[in-house]
C-alpha cells in the first residue's frame, strides 16, 4: 500500500489500511460504556439503599444489617480497592471458567458454553467486571445524594406510617438524583475510558486496533492519537448529554 | 605559586577527562527483552531474568568485551524504547523479517524459529489453513500475526490479538480460542503444560530466523556482536546452551 503522509509526519494511510478495525472498536467501546452505565446505575442504586437500609424492630434491624448492609459494605470496599485492570483479569481468567465452562462449568457447561466464550468471552468478562467496578462506585453517589437529604424529611414521612421502601421512592429519591447528577456523569465519563482496559483480554474495542496497529507498524503516534481524539469526542458528547439532564431535572431546584 | 595551582588544575581537568572517556567506553549497554517469554526471557523466582535469549547474550557480550545490563521491557513498548535510546539492543525472540528490516539493524541468526500451532487435542486441523472461521489467538505484532493476517485478512474479527503467549494459552485452555499460532520454542513448552492441548506443525511455514536487535544505523554496536556472535557459534557454547535449554541437538545457523 502507498504511504499517505499528513504534515509530513502522520502516516494515514495505517489509520486507514485498519479502519475496519478502529470502526468496529468504536462501536464496541460504545456498546460497553451503554450497557455498563445502564447496569452500574441499576447495581449501585440497589447497593447504595442496601448500604443505608434500616428498621426498628428486630428481626427486620438484624436482617438490615447483617444481610445488606454488612454485605454490600464489603463489596464496595473490595471493587474500589482494587486495580480494575486486576478484576478484569480475575474475571475473565478466573471466575468466569469456573461457571462457564465446557466441562464442568457451574452455570453453562458443553458445546453451549464453548460457543459462548468463543464468542461472546471477552464481551462478557469485560462487562460484568467494568459494571460491578462501576455499581460500587455508583453506590457511593447514590449513598452520599440519599445521606444529603435532611434526616427529618425521612423521620417525617416515616412517622407519617410510609415503609422504608415508600419512603426512599417517594420521598428521597427524587430530590436525590439530582444532587446526584453531576457525579453521575463524571462516573460515566470514567467509565468509557476505563472500558480501554478490556483491550487486555483481547476485546476488540478502540484501544485494541490501536495496540493491533502499533504491534503492526511499530509506530505509536498514529494510532494511539487517533483514538485520543475519538475518546475526547466521546467524553466531550457524554458531557453535554449529561449537562442537558441537568438543564432538566435542576429545574425543580432554582425557584 | 599561582602558576602551580593552575597546572594542578589542568593536571585534574586532564585526569577527569581521561576516566570520563575510560568510563564511556566501558559503559554498561541497556539490553531489553519481554521477559514472559518462556523459555527464552522469563523470570525465575528469584526475580532474575533467565532462558536461551539471556544465556546467548551473556555469551556474545562477553566474547565481545561488552557490559550489559538485561532489563524487561514489555513486548508493546520494545521497540520504541529501542527508538528513543532507552535501550541499545534488543533481544527477545525477534524475527529477522523484511519488514523490520526496514526499520531495525539485525545481527545474524542466533536461533532458528518456525511458527507453531495449538489446539485442543481433539482438533482435526492440520494446518494453518484448516482454521479457516476459528478464533485465532496469536501475540500482537507477532510473526504469528503476520501469518493469520496474511491468511484471513488484518481486520478479521477471528483473530484475536493478546500481550504475550501465556495469555493466548490460558486463553485457548480456557475454550476462549479455538487454535494458537506462535513461535515454537515458546508454544511447545507452554502447550505442554496443558494436557488438553496439542501441537501441530504446518509444514508450509517458512524456516524463520532470531536475530538481535539494534537502532538503525549503529553499526559499531552490530559488528561487535556480530562477531560475538561468531565467536560462540564457532567454540560450541551455542550448542551447549541450545542443548540446555531445548534438549536437542543444535542446529546449523548461516551465517548471511
Amino acid at each position: 500500500m502507498e504511504q499517505v503522509l499528513w504534515f509530513g509526519w502522520f502516516r494515514a494511510d495505517i489509520i486507514s489500511e485498519y479502519g475496519v478495525l478502529f470502526w468496529r472498536g468504536l462501536q464496541m467501546t460504545i456498546a460497553v460504556t451503554l450497557l455498563c452505565i445502564v447496569q452500574g446505575t441499576a447495581l449501585g442504586l440497589s447497593i447504595g439503599m442496601a448500604r443505608v437500609a434500616e428498621a426498628r424492630h428486630a428481626p427486620a434491624r438484624q436482617i438490615c444489617y447483617y444481610a445488606l448492609r454488612w454485605p454490600s459494605t464489603i463489596y464496595v470496599s473490595f471493587f474500589r480497592g482494587t486495580p480494575l485492570f486486576v478484576q478484569i483479569l480475575l474475571i475473565h481468567f478466573a471466575v468466569l471458567p469456573l461457571f462457564i465452562n465446557p466441562t464442568d462449568g457451574l452455570l453453562i457447561s458443553g458445546e453451549a458454553a464453548r460457543d459462548l466464550k468463543q464468542n461472546y468471552g471477552a464481551f462478557l468478562s469485560g462487562i460484568v467486571a467494568l459494571t460491578l467496578n462501576a455499581g460500587a462506585y455508583i453506590s457511593e453517589i447514590f449513598r452520599a445524594g440519599i445521606q444529603s437529604i435532611d434526616k427529618g424529611q425521612i423521620e417525617a414521612s416515616r412517622s407519617l406510617g410510609m415503609s422504608f421502601p415508600r419512603t426512599m421512592y417517594h420521598v428521597v429519591l427524587p430530590q436525590a438524583f439530582r444532587r446526584m447528577l453531576p457525579p453521575l456523569g463524571n462516573n460515566a465519563i470514567s467509565l468509557l475510558k476505563d472500558s480501554s482496559l478490556i483491550s487486555a483480554i483481547g476485546l476488540a474495542e478502540l484501544a485494541y486496533a490501536a495496540r493491533t496497529v502499533a504491534g503492526a507498524y511499530s509506530r505509536y503516534w498514529e494510532p494511539y492519537l487517533t483514538i485520543s481524539l475519538m475518546y475526547w469526542v466521546l467524553t466531550l458528547g457524554l458531557a453535554y448529554l449529561v449537562k442537558k439532564l441537568e438543564a432538566r431535572y435542576g429545574r425543580g431546584d432554582s425557584r | 605559586m599561582n602558576l602551580k595551582r593552575l597546572a594542578s588544575l589542568a593536571v585534574t581537568t586532564l585526569v577527569l577527562c581521561a576516566s570520563g572517556l575510560s568510563s564511556a567506553q566501558s559503559q554498561e549497554l541497556v539490553v531489553g527483552s519481554s521477559a514472559t517469554y518462556r523459555p527464552f526471557a522469563y523470570e525465575s523466582p528469584s526475580k532474575e531474568i533467565v532462558g536461551y535469549d539471556v544465556d546467548m547474550i551473556k555469551a556474545i557480550a562477553q566474547k565481545a568485551g561488552l557490559k550489559i545490563k538485561i532489563v524487561n521491557t514489555p513486548w508493546t513498548g520494545i521497540f520504541a524504547a529501542l527508538n528513543n535510546g532507552d535501550l541499545d539492543l534488543v533481544i527477545s525472540g525477534v524475527t529477522i523479517n523484511d519488514k523490520r528490516k526496514q526499520s531495525y539493524d539485525f545481527t545474524t541468526p542466533y536461533f532458528e524459529a518456525r511458527q507453531l500451532i495449538a489446539v485442543h487435542s481433539n482438533s482435526t486441523a492440520k494446518s494453518l489453513k484448516d482454521l479457516a472461521g476459528k478464533k485465532i489467538g496469536v501475540v500482537n505484532g507477532s510473526t504469528g500475526d503476520d501469518m493469520a493476517s496474511r491468511e484471513f485478512g488484518k481486520t478479521n474479527p477471528d483473530i484475536r490479538r493478546f500481550e504475550s503467549t501465556p495469555v493466548v494459552i490460558s486463553e485457548l485452555a480456557n475454550n476462549g480460542l479455538d487454535a494458537a499460532i506462535g513461535d515454537n520454542g515458546v508454544i511447545a513448552f507452554r502447550a505442554q503444560e496443558h494436557k488438553q492441548l496439542k501441537t501441530v506443525s504446518d509444514p508450509s511455514f517458512p524456516k524463520e530466523y532470531f536475530g538481535i536487535v539494534v537502532k538503525q544505523g549503529n553499526k559499531a554496536l552490530l559488528d561487535k556482536l556480530n562477531a560475538g556472535l561468531a565467536a560462540v557459534k564457532a567454540d560450541g557454547s551455542y550448542a551447549q546452551i541450545y542443548k540446555k535449554w531445548f534438549q536437542a541437538e543444535a542446529p546449523a545457523l548461516p551465517a548471511q
